[in-house]
């Protein structure tokens, strides 16, 4: 039923031809989108007539008009930005080690039965536990500046990378790794031209959670305490009960979230092409 | 026969293959021996579990013999290699390279890629995907991933095409389309091809000898010559001689296959009330 009504609203709201190709490509993004659109609208002003008129405390809520203010505000004093900066560098930092070590240990793990029998033991473990959990030591180990950061960033990230590297490297479909070894390919060979490209999808997607837990890992460990950064303006805004300010650091994590999420979408289409697109 | 005299290409001696599993151990072939010479084409038949596909997995040097030895030109097969080319059941074309890429699969792994992108393509021409080079497989039909299958198989002129039922996953009219164009390709090619089948008028139809295995374990039952003169179109498979001899090999097999499915309808039994064999 929903499927009929929008072939014909697609045939019904064709934009005005004759007009520039970007506005077009607008146009275009926000007619796909028009139902997520809308519900965003609805919710903003939903909060704007709530906060205004219901809950008329700025301790308990803070409407989105004045979120927005306060954001200019700490833009303008710069403040936003050394925040931003900060837990940037952190998560960069954390995300490309544990992308990277993680790689490293799950092909491990998926070239060798030995290495894999030793590790999957404390893989399984942890990936399962919140590892968060023991910020507040990495704070006391390597103390209020950004190592303590960055490396719990690494911890809380790095398992559901070596997770899928592992299992994007076992998981090869055995008739694929046949056809190329009939040609008497070697060991590398097949690793190279077989295993590595068919585990790629599982190392995207295990990339893709590993974003997702790295900025919770940031603002976790700016939490347990920090000097600057998003987690510590938000714990600063708490506890002077701006809840203006605290949203601002909010939104600005949801939205590096969705762009990371957008950029490793982008990375997986680019490396690929051949996987039919929904 | 043409090739009565022509020299030996390949051979099996005594070849055994053993599966050991922890149910016991199962004998898929037994004591199987052989020759074939060159360019002459062959057809594997027999019931579910003769070991046809065994029998051609050793040739490729993709599973070792448990005993006995194979022979390409009297030499012993120690391991896949490409003298021998293979073209799969499934099609196995790696989904993230493109037509052109796949068949340039052999020359990658030879190291000779650059060689034979000329020889390539003009394969891609004798299978008749001209203009598809930069296709990916989800983008072509069944039947054409079998073209690039054989292509593939093809490009690094192999001395042996060994092709295990690469004609299964296809309507029957595909079928009788990639059958005819596979014997003109032969023809051009002359290669030496094994080729496992369960269609027994596939089997006549395009060998000069059809070996018939018996399962249970894998034993060569009996070798069919096949005397229908060559060069043969699809107008063949509607003479007289050609029912006769498709009758006398199913002849051979009937028994077993029924066998087989009465075995088949035993295991599903056992399986579901898990009685312990």
């Amino acid at each position: 039923m929903s499927n009929q009504t929008a072939t014909v609203a697609t045939t019904t709201h064709k934009p005005p031809s004759g007009q520039k190709s970007w506005l077009r490509g607008v146009w275009h993004f926000l007619y796909q989108h028009r139902r997520g659109a809308g519900s965003l609208v609805f919710v903003l002003v939903a909060l704007e007539i709530v906060a205004r008129y219901i809950i008329d405390n700025q301790l308990f809520l803070a409407s989105p008009t004045r979120v927005y203010q306060a954001g200019v505000a700490l833009g303008r004093s710069g403040e936003l930005w050394t925040h931003i900066y900060t837990s940037g560098i952190e998560f960069i930092l954390g995300f490309a080690i544990a992308s990277v070590v993680g790689i490293a240990i799950g092909a491990l793990m998926g070239l060798s039965t030995t290495v894999r029998a030793y590790l999957e033991p404390w893989v399984s473990a942890l990936y399962a536990t919140p590892i968060i959990a023991i910020g507040p030591l990495f704070i006391l180990w390597f103390g209020l500046g950004i190592t303590s950061k960055v490396l719990l960033v690494v911890v809380t990230a790095i398992f559901p990378v070596i997770i899928n590297t592992h299992v994007g490297l076992t998981n090869v479909d055995q008739s694929l790794h046949e056809s190329v070894r009939s040609f008497g390919a070697s060991k590398w060979q097949l690793f190279r031209m077989v295993r590595l490209p068919s585990s790629l999808p599982f190392l995207v997607a295990g990339e893709r959670l590993a974003v997702a837990r790295a900025l919770v890992g940031v603002v976790v460990a700016e939490l347990f305490g920090a000097r600057a950064g998003l987690g510590y303006l938000i714990l600063v805004s708490a506890q002077t009960f701006n809840t203006a300010n605290l949203f601002v650091g909010v939104i600005v994590l949801a939205g590096s979230g969705v762009i990371a999420m957008a950029v490793l979408q982008r990375l997986e289409y680019r490396l690929s092409p051949w996987r039919v697109r929904e | 026969m043409s090739v009565g005299n022509a020299p030996v290409k390949l051979s099996v001696e005594g070849l055994s293959k053993v599966y050991e599993s922890r149910q016991g151990s199962t004998v898929a072939l037994e004591d199987v021996s052989w020759s074939v010479n060159e360019g002459e084409f062959i057809s594997v038949v027999g019931a579910s579990g003769c070991g046809k596909t065994t029998m051609l997995r050793m040739l490729a040097g993709l599973i070792l013999p448990t005993d006995g030895r194979v022979l390409l030109n009297g030499d012993v097969v120690r391991g896949p290699s490409a003298d021998r080319g293979f073209v799969f059941q499934q099609d196995a074309l790696l989904p993230w390279r493109t037509l052109l890429d796949n068949v340039l699969i052999g020359p990658d792994v030879m190291g000779r890629r650059s060689e034979f992108v000329e020889e390539a393509k003009r394969y891609i021409s004798l299978v008749g995907l001209d203009g598809f080079d930069s296709y990916y497989p989800h983008e072509l039909s069944g039947g054409m991933r079998q073209r690039v299958n054989l292509a593939r198989a093809l490009v690094v002129d192999p001395e042996v095409l060994l092709m295990d039922e690469p004609f299964a996953a296809l309507d029957s009219q595909t079928r009788e389309v990639m059958q005819a164009e596979l014997i003109n390709i032969w023809d051009q090619a002359r290669k030496t091809v094994m080729f496992v089948t369960h269609q027994i008028d596939e089997a006549v139809f395009l060998s000069d000898r059809v070996f018939v295995l018996s399962p249970r374990p894998g034993r060569l039952r009996q070798i069919v010559d096949i005397d229908l003169q060559r060069p043969r179109d699809l107008g063949v498979k509607r003479t007289a001689r050609f029912a006769e001899v498709v009758d006398q090999i199913w002849k051979l097999i009937e028994e077993e296959v029924r066998a087989g499915i009465a075995e088949e309808l035993r295991d599903a039994k056992r399986q579901r009330e898990g009685v312990p064999e």
